[in-house]
């Protein structure tokens, strides 16, 4: 099958039952064809022989015997052309003698007519080799010595046996069209349910849990069905327990985060106070450990703030509240909240309009600054332009980069890219939370490495978010 | 500085809370409950109103509308989430601003004093639009006649749009005017606060006549 | 795949026109070549064949004509009225051959009749035709059951 471009099943199997078909109704019609052929030929020699044997029959009584070769002449006419006649040793001949050893033994020794065909310059001929017989007057015969040996010419009947053929090929190519349209829908019925099977293995492999075929009959397609459905059915049963897990932890996580907001402002209303308080303090023990108490205040605040937020984007609820917004100017802003604006160049022009939301974008940015002068080694350049329908912020520093290691790592939560940055201000949270933030206004968000070395993140945002 | 009524059902917080405040000046009284709270503002009015929206008994946003209905305190509200919910809520409700906690006090502070601040005003005194009659002096302001009862913010948006009619200001610009937010004051402040001033002052909320909106930039007062 | 593709050449190639065959059965040899008729004469009383050496069978009239015409100069007895006008019509209808011959039937004695029918069968049987045939004699001047089927006793 290699040698046909027939890859498809389908293909294969209608060309596999035209033939069988085909080949079915030719050997049936050339079955029929030789069957009646043979009843042609049979019907055609007995013919001739009948017709040789009555000519003889007609000419013998009045032949003088022991015959001379005048009288062999006589019977030799009589009984048409091609024949020859012999009596011990005269013989009379017309054409060539094309008697076998075979016939002329088996007339001998039978004492009956014998025939037998054979293919002479090319067309066919039957042999007729006739004894005859002298019968007694009580009816028992013995041969009279004289032998009549004719050929007769078979070519009319090939002909009308090719005439049957060519009507036996013509019948079975008259098939083909039917076979083909039979192939078709048996093809079709066959392949159908596998056609269903691929669908449903389809519609799994783009995540549809719920797709089944039911299985139809007992042959190994249903058998496989069966298969895939279980299959199916035990990957569903699977995610969905990996989905509650999930969904557990997460709801844990935002329930944790939640819990912990009220106790922190409770802390961070007195760690003012305890800041005051501390300035003052006398003992150098109690002053540091409540300058740590406030600093680790702080940070705890911002860590469940980021919890809250991964909470938030994990559960899916979050919204961004567009607004048109000067891309420059809005990252200017955060520079300048921030008082980045002298360790920071900002190159870009004003006038990129961008709908987005003020605060995230400001997550974004910050996050991003913050990271490349924190981690990064000045100058910190960021710089916003147009990008057909997207507006670009890039930020890059001229720091060491981000080794290879890290690369794919830096968007996850609570990565830390090596233990010694493992106590940095951040909650391990900022990236991944610049990310998502990216997402929901339908842009993206890249890490890599300029070409001077440094690190080098760019957010792209859409003009006109979804 | 200030008189403030803090509705705060958990104690620590509670507590944290008033000793904060009470550092930045601030005479704090405070309440357990939506009940105790809803009474302590009636047995002594405050000037301004800190009140936790997730409370036992009633919550904060119905304890928001009854104080609203006694008057025009200010109102600024602690949610714990920062849920979208919780924050239109709240404003439908008729705070006039609100923090999520856990909240620094000197933000609070200066929320607080921000909504309290009032005026700013030139000494022309007396802004007359066809019915409309804001005194800038008194600070009161009246409709064909009538006084019309508006919280301090509410005040503060319309002296601040009345002082320039016919100017477009965005909704950042009147955050920092009015409510002193930074650049990334939340919007909606704006809008809730443009509604409930034109359920006051306009007569046909829908088509309004001194409190117009410009699509897509922001509000303008007038022309009128 | 190939083996379906050569078993369906070998079969068209199979069945093309009419091939050699060996030697079959053609059906009984011809015969009616004899050196003369047999005719049936009575020698003291019985009846007795001779071959008539006229160097070919010929027919049944032909060997009826010989035996109406009589033994000739051979020492053999004939008991048929000799008869003028020796010609015998034959007509052979499947197993039975029917004669008209020219005499009536007190020109023949019983052994004549036996005569005519032997010579004719004899004849018939020569010829090819059947050893079951029966003979049925139209004489010019009938009796009751002259034309009854007739066999030869020496048949």
């Amino acid at each position: 099958m290699t040698r046909f471009p027939l890859r498809g099943l389908r293909a294969r199997m209608i060309v596999a039952f035209a033939l069988a078909t085909m080949i079915g109704a030719g050997a049936a019609s050339w079955a029929g064809a030789e069957s009646a052929s043979d009843a042609l030929v049979e019907s055609h020699q007995r013919q001739l022989t009948r017709t040789l044997a009555e000519q003889i029959a007609a000419i013998a009584p009045t032949l003088t015997y022991p015959p001379d070769q005048a009288v062999l002449d006589r019977l030799r006419a009589a009984v048409g052309p091609d024949t020859t006649v012999s009596f011990e040793d005269l013989r009379s001949s017309d054409g060539a003698d094309r008697a076998t050893a075979e016939l002329r033994g088996a007339v001998r020794e039978r004492d009956r007519i014998a025939t037998q065909r054979i293919t002479a310059d090319g067309r066919p001929l039957l042999l007729i080799g006739a004894p005859v017989m002298t019968t007694a007057p009580d009816g028992s015969r013995t041969p009279s010595g004289i032998e009549v040996y004719a050929a007769r010419d078979l070519g009319e009947v090939e002909a009308r046996i090719d005439d049957l053929a060519a009507t036996a090929i013509g019948t079975a190519a008259l098939a083909l069209p039917v076979a083909g349209v039979i192939a078709l829908l048996a093809a079709g019925g066959v392949l159908r349910p596998v056609r269903e099977l691929r669908d449903t293995a389809q519609r799994l492999a783009d995540g549809d849990l719920d797709a089944r075929t039911p299985p139809q009959g007992a042959d190994e397609l249903a058998q496989l069905t069966a298969t895939v459905n279980e299959m199916a059915g035990s990957l569903q049963a699977s995610m969905a327990a990996m989905r509650r897990m999930q969904s557990d932890a997460r709801r844990f996580a935002a329930d944790v985060s939640h819990e912990l907001r009220t106790p922190l402002t409770t802390l961070t209303a007195v760690a003012e106070v305890l800041a005051d308080a501390a300035d003052r303090m006398e003992e150098t023990d109690a002053r540091e450990s409540a300058r740590l108490a406030v600093t680790e205040i702080h940070r705890m605040v911002r860590l469940a703030e980021d919890l809250m937020e991964v909470s938030r984007f994990d559960a899916g609820t979050v919204r961004p509240r567009l607004e048109e917004i000067d891309a420059a100017e809005a990252v200017r802003d955060t520079l300048r909240a921030r008082g980045w604006l002298d360790r920071v160049e900002l190159t870009g022009p004003d006038g990129i309009a961008l709908r987005a939301e003020r605060r995230r974008l400001d997550v974004i940015v910050a996050n991003l600054v913050g990271n490349a002068l924190r981690h990064g080694a000045p100058p910190v350049r960021v710089r916003v332009r147009e990008a057909g329908p997207e507006v670009r912020i890039e930020v890059a520093d001229a720091g060491p980069g981000l080794p290879d290691h890290v690369l794919p790592h830096v968007f996850d939560r609570f990565y830390k890219a090596d233990d010694a940055r493992a106590r940095t201000p951040g909650s391990g949270l900022g990236l991944a939370i610049a990310l998502e933030n990216a997402r929901l206004h339908g842009g993206g968000l890249t890490a890599g490495n300029g070409d001077d070395g440094g690190a080098r993140f760019v957010l792209r945002l859409p003009k006109e978010a979804p | 500085m200030a008189a403030i009524l803090l509705i705060e059902d958990d104690p620590l917080v509670r507590r944290g809370l008033q000793l904060a405040l009470g550092r930045h000046g601030h005479e704090v009284e405070a309440a357990a409950t939506g009940e105790d709270g809803v009474a302590a503002f009636d047995a002594a009015p405050p000037q301004l109103v800190v009140l936790d929206l997730m409370l036992p008994g009633i919550d904060g946003f119905t304890v928001c509308r009854r104080i609203r209905a006694r008057g025009t305190v200010p109102i600024i509200m602690l949610t714990a989430r920062g849920d979208d919910f919780d924050i239109v809520g709240g404003l439908e409700a008729g705070a006039d601003d609100y923090i999520v906690k856990p909240v620094q006090p000197t933000v609070l502070d200066a929320r607080i004093r921000a909504v309290l601040r009032r005026g700013g005003t030139g000494p022309d005194g007396v802004r007359e639009f066809r019915g409309l009659r804001v005194d800038t002096v008194s600070l009161t302001v009246s409709l064909d006649g009538a006084p019309v009862a508006l919280t301090a913010t509410e005040l503060r948006l319309l002296l601040t749009l009345s002082g320039s009619p016919g100017r477009v200001f965005s909704r950042r610009q009147l955050l920092e005017a009015v409510w002193e937010h930074d650049y990334l004051g939340d919007s909606r402040l704006v809008d809730n606060c443009v509604q409930r001033l034109r359920a006051k002052i306009e007569t046909d909320g829908a088509d309004p006549v001194y409190v117009q909106t410009v699509r897509g930039f922001g509000y303008r007062f007038g022309p009128v | 795949m190939r083996r379906i593709w050569i078993a369906a050449a070998v079969l068209l190639l199979a069945g093309c026109g009419v091939e050699p065959s060996g030697v079959t059965d053609g059906g009984p040899a011809p015969t009616g070549v004899a050196p003369g008729p047999t005719l049936y004469f009575v020698d003291g009383g019985e009846l007795r064949a001779t071959v008539r050496d006229t160097g070919r069978l010929g027919t049944i009239a032909e060997a009826l004509s010989l035996l109406l015409s009589g033994p000739g100069d051979a020492d053999l007895d004939t008991e048929i009225a000799p008869t003028a006008f020796a010609k015998v019509e034959v007509t052979v209808t499947g197993q039975e051959v029917e004669l008209r011959v020219p005499l009536s039937t007190e020109e023949v004695t019983p052994l004549g009749i036996d005569q005519i029918v032997c010579t004719a069968l004899a004849a018939h049987v020569q010829n090819g035709g059947s050893t079951e045939a029966t003979v049925r004699l139209r004489f010019t001047l009938e009796e009751p059951g002259s034309r009854d089927p007739r066999t030869c006793p020496l048949l």
